[in-house]
């Protein structure tokens, strides 16, 4: 079952990312559709990252002692002015180590 | 002459793979605790060793591969796995799209090799190199994007398999919070692409669903968020004339600046 699963996903990732590569496969897009494609970075991947963050354990955190959530909002701050992603990255996930360690 | 010739191009080559590989180092460091992740949390939901490391070498796509594995530990079935890679994988139709001109024409196994590869990471230092402008009007180097795609792919690989020993040798590895660095990764991808109101309100929409869905327990929370989000940016842009999408997203690349679409 799990080599099932892990073949199936790569059948539909590799698809799309292969598909529109093919000089055979007409455009059919609309514009309506790539419109609502463009937001599809940002939306999903808030999707996946707010949970993280805001639900740590299960259980809406939203306090400062949530080190998930200062170090996001540290994170979003220097994404904002800096807007480098490797700096970013490091720098709150110091941050992040630092204050979650036991 | 024609050794000299092929000398020349063959050097060409490899310092373009080598500008490349160079390019996606700092994404590839930055990648590096999420693979760890990726690696020991396959293992501890019960995959084999051989599996976990196969998640990361045949799909090669970490966010979904994180999602999945979640789903697979609460015990979701394959349809609705399939279903939200599906989701999580659709950005990539847009990157695929906006490279469509450079890498269309090329022989298949360029088409295969550099589909495969065709990551977050790979399309941003492809653009990169375009300095801003719109792709079409540079030279699309192909052993540069291999370079910096092969690159990508072995960090990955290797972080995978970092992850996959200290799994089997440290217990709680998934409660040292390396899935902050999802988070942190995530945070600087969106926030600089939030240049219009409706992108704003996109990513407010799915974060707030996202959030109640997680504290309810919602299983098709990702799905719900995310394509709420999609349909309120896209409401939103309708609603105030603000005209089409245009983003750091592959989006830019491809929808006309034209205002036309209302």
């Amino acid at each position: 079952m799990t080599w099932l699963i892990i073949l199936s996903m790569a059948a539909v990732v590799f698809v799309s990312r292969h598909l529109l590569l093919e000089p055979k496969i007409p455009l059919r897009l609309s514009k309506n559709t790539l419109t609502f494609l463009s937001y599809s970075a940002p939306a999903v991947l808030t999707a996946i990252l707010a949970p993280i963050v805001f639900v740590p354990e299960g259980k809406l955190a939203i306090s400062m002692h949530n080190p998930y959530l200062t170090c996001a909002l540290v994170a979003t701050v220097l994404a904002y002015i800096t807007r480098n992603t490797l700096l970013t990255t490091v720098l709150s996930m110091g941050l992040f180590f630092f204050l979650y360690s036991p | 002459m024609s050794t000299a010739e092929s000398i020349t191009r063959s050097t060409n080559k490899t310092k373009s793979f080598f500008a490349g590989a160079l390019a996606v180092m700092p994404l590839t460091i930055a990648v590096i605790p999420w693979g760890i992740l990726a690696g020991s949390f396959a293992l501890e939901i019960g995959l084999t060793a051989i599996e976990s490391q196969a998640m990361s070498a045949i799909i090669f796509a970490g966010s979904a591969q994180l999602v999945a594995l979640g789903m697979i530990k609460t015990g979701i079935g394959i349809g609705s796995i399939l279903i939200t890679t599906l989701l999580i994988t659709s950005r990539h139709l847009l990157y695929a799209m906006a490279m469509r001109s450079h890498i269309s024409p090329l022989p298949l196994k360029w088409r295969l090799g550099l589909g495969f590869l065709l990551t977050d990471e790979l399309f941003a230092i492809s653009n990169q190199t375009h300095g801003g402008q719109t792709s079409a009007q540079h030279q699309f180097d192909r052993w540069y994007a291999l370079g910096g795609g092969l690159t990508f792919y072995i960090g990955w690989n290797i972080a995978t398999l970092l992850g996959i020993v200290a799994g089997q040798s440290i217990d709680n590895l998934g409660e040292l919070g390396l899935d902050f660095a999802i988070a942190a990764t995530f945070i600087a991808i969106v926030v600089p692409t939030v240049k219009k109101p409706s992108i704003l309100v996109s990513v407010l929409v799915s974060l707030t669903l996202a959030v109640v869905c997680a504290v309810f327990a919602i299983q098709a929370g990702l799905l719900i968020a995310a394509i709420s989000g999609m349909a309120a940016g896209m409401a939103y842009a309708k609603f105030t004339n603000e005209g089409i999408a245009t983003t750091d997203t592959p989006g830019a690349d491809i929808t006309p600046t034209k205002e036309d679409n209302l």
